[in-house]
């Protein structure tokens, strides 16, 4: 609790501190608005599950990992795969990390994640089919490894690097054979995220931790390709025409992101 | 654990991955990778793929388990649900993990100068993101360069190895289908200065012999490990680049 | 003793029995408890440690609370420390950096400031305790050229909390304070600080 009040204090001072700065166009670590930090992403990372990502954005790292098990359907889609997002702001990755049941925060990142995913048609959750009342689950984990700003667009770029490792495993008499595959996943679209904030009058991405904590706004936009796939606004407002020129960034930072990816 | 005679550990004289019985698999660590914590280690042991990071001295909380003497040590060691080979695991603490954190605490209870930080909590962070058998023991080795890191004061270092008994023979590192299927896992840590058990846990069947046979080849062990994490150390330190977070 | 080494802790440093911080003595020998350097002239300087309180240290900290009887402040311990209001002649508000000395320590680690001054506005950051004489330099060498290349004042407390005026080029010192953090017990420091600036001339 100690370091949540003091990180309250800290961000209320600091942001004259960063204003000024953002005044002649510069950032705490000298970067411009709308560069992001070293992106690096590594595939395959954890053998023991099915597909796995690890993503670097700065000092920020994320894993994500992907695991299939042989699950009940939902009664209502009875032929369709089931896909399921969960998210651990792991306690070792931030001083201002707890242990316990999951915060809104981790919740807010699974949901967003997952929203991009499953919007983006990237599984095709209609070949899942395994048997009657059978169908295979596709469990993502995120796990946020250390934290120094924007952890969404790191497990972004994790899950989507852990979709494009993902093999499908082999089922046999409505079992998986582990260790056996039948193919790679082969996601249909790459979703990639860039995350906003406002502070003060000027937007930035790819925020520090410190530049989170004086932030006004906070907006993550996720694209494919050709689509906008998930928006997720957090504390803050936007005006339609901030809203629409933050989607144009979005498209062109996500195809250098994704770059990266492949 | 069980002795199942259908699995053959040891054939042609080599257990099931080619080692002979003093063997260790592989081990790779690297200090430091998470910056934000205090101090941080991770190691790859066979195929344990482990992370640890360390916080304190801090405030404790809640304020009700504060000594007034001493610092408390709180360790949290979890399995990821992805870790193991089979099926995706539930999230939170089983009591298995909770009997492990206790069982790692209480091994660096005997290596904390806890004395020097009265009324603070020291957290020591341990998640396993890939298991393979002796996740406990390479936890405690990647917990002991963590809190050096984190220039935690210590009486010592703390090694560990996981020794056993399979396919009627003595040998040291189980890995994951030794510990399923073998006759008996004993894992222990040692202390680096005065080789003091700080970690003894057993199950199985051994007679007493064989135990002073196997203490002695867990010492050897614990020496090699102990070296590997003092490399680490002294070439962290002694490094002018810190090389990358290889998971 | 002859080559400079990294020990680690448990490693014997002496073999008498000498108070050194960061050591323990136990059977008449001296231990590392700490992961330090043994130079060559068996000196012993732990390389990482927790900054322990003591009586007269300068710290820089922050203003968490006001009430009527002091001030509390966040000196990156683990329970904040205090100024007591009659210690004073100014008024604190929340969120003030302050540069102070220790007084007293109670026994719950709590440590009681005076002879306190308001620093002006700016920007504190963290810095390992083990590095700090690294960042200070011998006769403050290694801040003056911080001051002089950021262009601003730099104020270090023995507590791991630095304070740099706004006045100071901020993203241009935070990069040489990082240089100093990676580099701070190794040969060449104060070269390599030198080359830095001299690469970054804004």
């Amino acid at each position: 609790m100690g370091d949540e009040i003091k990180q309250t204090v800290m961000a209320y001072m600091r942001k004259d501190i960063i204003t000024n700065l953002l005044d002649k166009e510069e950032r705490l670590d000298g970067r411009k608005f709308d560069e992001y930090r070293p992106v690096e992403v590594h595939k395959g990372v954890i053998t023991t599950a099915e597909g796995s990502g690890l993503a670097k954005v700065g000092e920020t790292m994320v894993l994500v990992a992907a695991k299939f098990d042989v699950v009940t359907p939902f009664p209502d889609r009875p032929t369709e795969g089931v896909f399921i997002m969960n998210s651990e702001l792991l306690p070792l990755a931030s001083p201002t990390f707890e242990t316990g049941p999951p915060r809104e925060d981790s919740i807010e990142l699974a949901r967003t994640v997952d929203r991009a995913i499953r919007s983006s048609e990237a599984i095709d959750i209609d070949s899942f089919f395994v048997e009657e009342g059978k169908v295979l689950g596709l469990f993502m984990d995120i796990y946020v490894l250390n934290y120094a700003g924007n952890y969404t667009d790191a497990a972004t770029l994790a899950a989507a690097a852990a979709l494009i490792d993902t093999k499908k495993p082999k089922v046999e008499n409505a079992a998986i054979v582990r260790g056996e595959y039948s193919g790679p996943l082969n996601p249909k679209a790459i979703p990639v995220s860039t995350t906003f904030m406002k502070i003060g009058k000027e937007w930035i991405l790819d925020p520090l931790r410190e530049e989170e904590a004086v932030a006004d706004t906070r907006i993550t936009i996720a694209t494919t390709e050709t689509h906008v796939c998930a928006i997720q606004k957090g504390q803050g407002s936007v005006t339609k025409d901030e809203l629409l020129n933050n989607i144009d960034i979005a498209f062109k930072k996500g195809s250098e992101l994704r770059k990266i990816l492949l | 654990m069980g002795g199942l005679k259908d699995v053959k550990l040891i054939v042609d004289g080599k257990r099931l991955d080619g080692r002979t019985a003093e063997d260790l698999r592989k081990i790779r660590m690297q200090v430091g990778i998470v910056p934000e914590a205090d101090g941080s280690a991770f190691i790859e042991w066979g195929g344990n793929k482990i992370i640890c990071g360390v916080y304190g001295p801090r405030e404790c909380i809640p304020k009700h388990e504060a000594n007034p003497y001493k610092a408390v040590i709180k360790c949290r060691y979890m399995m990821s649900p992805f870790a193991s080979l089979e099926e995706h695991g539930r999230s939170g603490p089983s009591r298995r993990s909770t009997e492990l954190s206790k069982v790692i605490k209480e091994v660096f209870e005997n290596l904390i100068l806890a004395e020097e930080f009265p009324n603070t909590q020291i957290e020591v962070y341990i998640d396993v993101l890939q298991a393979d058998g002796g996740t406990r023991t390479a936890s405690i080795a990647v917990a002991a360069v963590a809190l050096a890191n984190a220039g935690i004061p210590m009486k010592d270092m703390v090694s560990a190895v996981a020794v056993g008994k399979g396919g009627d023979e003595l040998i040291v590192d189980l890995g994951k289908l030794e510990d399923n299927f073998g006759q008996s896992d004993m894992p222990l840590a040692i202390s680096a200065k005065d080789k003091r058990l700080l970690l003894v846990q057993m199950d199985g069947l051994l007679t007493k012999e064989e135990i002073g046979k196997i203490l002695d080849m867990a010492e050897r062990s614990a020496a090699k490990v102990s070296k590997i994490q003092m490399d680490v150390l002294r070439n962290h330190y002694a490094k002018d680049e810190s090389e990358g977070f290889k998971l | 003793m002859n080559e400079r080494k990294i020990v680690v802790p448990g490693e014997k440093i002496a073999d008498s029995a000498i108070r050194i911080p960061g050591a323990y003595m136990e059977g008449g020998a001296t231990y590392a408890a700490l992961v330090g350097l043994l130079d060559e002239d068996g000196k012993y300087i732990p390389l990482e440690s927790r900054y322990r309180p003591m009586l007269d240290d300068v710290v820089v900290g922050m203003i968490t609370d006001a009430r009527h009887a002091g001030y509390s402040v966040d000196l990156l311990l683990p329970k904040e420390g205090f100024i007591p209001a009659r210690m004073l002649r100014i008024t604190l508000q929340l969120g003030d950096f302050v540069v102070a000395k220790i007084r007293k320590i109670e026994r719950s680690g709590m440590a009681e400031l005076g002879e306190v001054r308001r620093l002006p506005k700016g920007k504190i950051i963290e810095f390992p305790s083990a590095k700090i004489p690294r960042l200070i330099g011998k006769k403050s060498s290694m801040l003056d050229i911080l001051r002089t290349n950021a262009g601003g004042d730099i104020v270090v407390g023995n507590n791991g909390y630095v304070w740099m005026s706004e006045k100071c080029d901020i993203p241009l010192l935070m990069k040489a304070i990082d240089l100093i953090r990676s580099k701070a017990h190794k040969p060449g420091l104060t070269d390599a600080i030198t080359k830095f600036f001299e690469q970054h001339k804004r």
